[in-house]
């Protein structure tokens, strides 16, 4: 499980202010979406908690170490918008890449690639390669390819975006169900209300360039959290609050 | 699948039969030009000669291919690791490739010497810019997604090489050798021919042009164009095999 402490954290392109200052403190092991209107620095904060890009000025910690520290020691296991899997690779070998390469710093604890795609339904796909897949299903192998680091941070770029809203709702339940229990701490990117309620024990709200966060709401509704979630009041009631909070009070 | 091999057949026996006609309406002197007919016919009587010269003929344009390939993988992944080095080099590999390698044939010759030297290395010179920029392309073609995803393990630049820039250089190295086994072949036929080395169809193509010898030399022609296709069918075969993931396969096979 990882911690994460942002300080007054700012990112600026050029004369193009990304982040403005901004703050954060996620508790180990919490699921704890970002939501907020296009361009306004989501993808840009996750990938300086990764350690894959530099902060123009503040700090941020993951159990005590920098970013930088933890992506060497594999500690954050990342799930790209697009699933990145390698065409030449089958679904099995895509799913290992992550533990394929710079194996020092395994964890002695990783999870089996192979019985992860099982758990996903993909146990008749291991020889198959992506694209024999569909969207829904490659994605599902990115899931496990992340999962299968045993990382205590996941972070992941509105993995959903790309897919269809049935095949969405049906992710959402499968995040669900391997991420709970697993006492992963997960930074979630979405562009989608339901999906960030539905997932999140936290959801903070961005605001549009330059990125900060305008509101945090915690979603306390119970956990395992049912299929039928979104017919809840209390969920529906978040959502509202979510929604008023993205537009600023205007909605 | 049979219309896949037919077509080409009909098409190149079409073309030979035009040519044949043509030959034998117009009654075209045979010093301006000659019937196939009769070029296969030399070309099978002399099968044996024509055989062993191709044989070395072949070796010469593979073994200047694969010299080309591992020279320009090694310079390509350079490139494609530094600007620097890429805007360095890529002046050089393009005078390389818009220069006339005829003209320095015999230089290369007084200096590496007769026989196999001089062939190999001026088939591997001529056709290692098109690879060493295939590798440029391709290495640089590589998912981002896929890219940032081992950056996100700090995977080392040897990993991140061999896991995924070469493997996504493969599409584009094959192109370039589809270009590249015409310009082997070509480079090893006249390199062949002028390197005082009697072995080889440019070797027997060259003295036949020399002794006025058509017969032979259009036959060597023929042994050209007919190791030229065994090559690109070899070639074809290796990327069916080796780039079965790739889309340009599957599309064939669709």
């Amino acid at each position: 499980m990882s911690r994460i402490v942002v300080r007054d954290l700012t990112k600026v392109y050029g004369d193009l202010e990304v982040l403005s200052p901004l703050s954060l403190d996620i508790a180990e092991g919490s699921f704890v979406s970002i939501i907020g209107p296009s361009g306004c620095g989501k993808t840009t904060l996750m990938r300086i908690v990764a350690g894959l890009e530099p902060a123009t000025s503040g700090m941020v910690e993951l159990s005590g170490g920098t970013p930088a520290e933890a992506r060497r020691q594999k500690r954050v296991a990342v799930v790209p918008q697009q699933p990145g899997l390698l065409p030449w690779r089958t679904v099995e070998a895509n799913a290992r890449l992550l533990l394929d390469v710079h194996t020092a710093a395994n964890p002695s604890d990783a999870a089996d690639p192979t019985e992860l795609l099982r758990e996903v339904g993909l146990g008749d796909f291991l020889h198959a390669h992506p694209h024999e897949l569909s969207g829904g299903m490659q994605q599902r192998v990115a899931l496990v390819r992340a999962l299968s680091l045993h990382a205590p941070l996941i972070v992941m770029d509105e993995p959903f975006a790309a897919l269809d809203e049935i095949t969405r709702a049906e992710m959402r339940l499968l995040l669900a169900r391997l991420v709970e229990g697993r006492g992963a701490t997960v930074l979630f990117i979405t562009h989608s209300i339901s999906e960030a309620v539905a997932l999140s024990d936290r959801v903070l709200v961005s605001s549009s360039r330059p990125g900060r966060i305008v509101a945090d709401i915690t979603v306390d509704l119970p956990r395992p959290r049912p299929a039928d979630v979104e017919d809840d009041p209390g969920f529906v009631a978040l959502c509202a609050q979510v929604r008023h909070a993205l537009h600023g009070g205007r909605s | 699948m049979n219309k896949r091999f037919l077509a080409p057949v009909v098409g190149i026996a079409t073309f030979l039969l035009l040519w044949e006609l043509l030959v034998r309406v117009l009654d075209v002197k045979p010093f301006i030009l000659r019937a196939p007919s009769r070029i296969v016919r030399h070309l099978v009587e002399n099968a044996g000669t024509f055989a062993s010269a191709a044989w070395i003929t072949a070796i010469h344009a593979v073994g200047g291919l694969l010299i080309a390939l591992a020279v320009a993988l090694v310079v390509g992944s350079l490139m494609a690791a530094s600007e620097f080095v890429e805007h360095a080099t890529g002046p050089v590999l393009t005078l390389l490739q818009v220069t006339p390698f005829v003209a320095y044939i015999a230089s290369v010759v007084l200096w590496l010497g007769s026989d196999n030297p001089p062939v190999l290395f001026i088939t591997g010179l001529v056709c290692m810019p098109a690879f060493a920029f295939a590798t440029v392309d391709g290495m640089r073609g590589a998912d981002p997604a896929a890219r940032e995803l081992l950056a996100s393990v700090d995977a080392s630049r040897w990993e991140v090489l061999w896991r995924l820039r070469l493997p996504s250089a493969l599409p584009s190295l094959f192109t370039a050798a589809r270009y590249n086994v015409g310009l082997a072949l070509i480079a090893a036929y006249l390199v062949e021919g002028g390197n005082f080395a009697n072995a080889g169809l440019g070797a027997i193509g060259r003295r036949a042009a020399a002794l006025n010898e058509g017969d032979t030399l259009w036959a060597a022609i023929f042994a050209m164009a007919l190791l030229g296709t065994v090559l690109l069918m070899a070639i074809s075969l290796l990327q069916r095999v080796v780039l079965h993931w790739h889309v340009s396969q599957r599309s064939s096979r669709a």
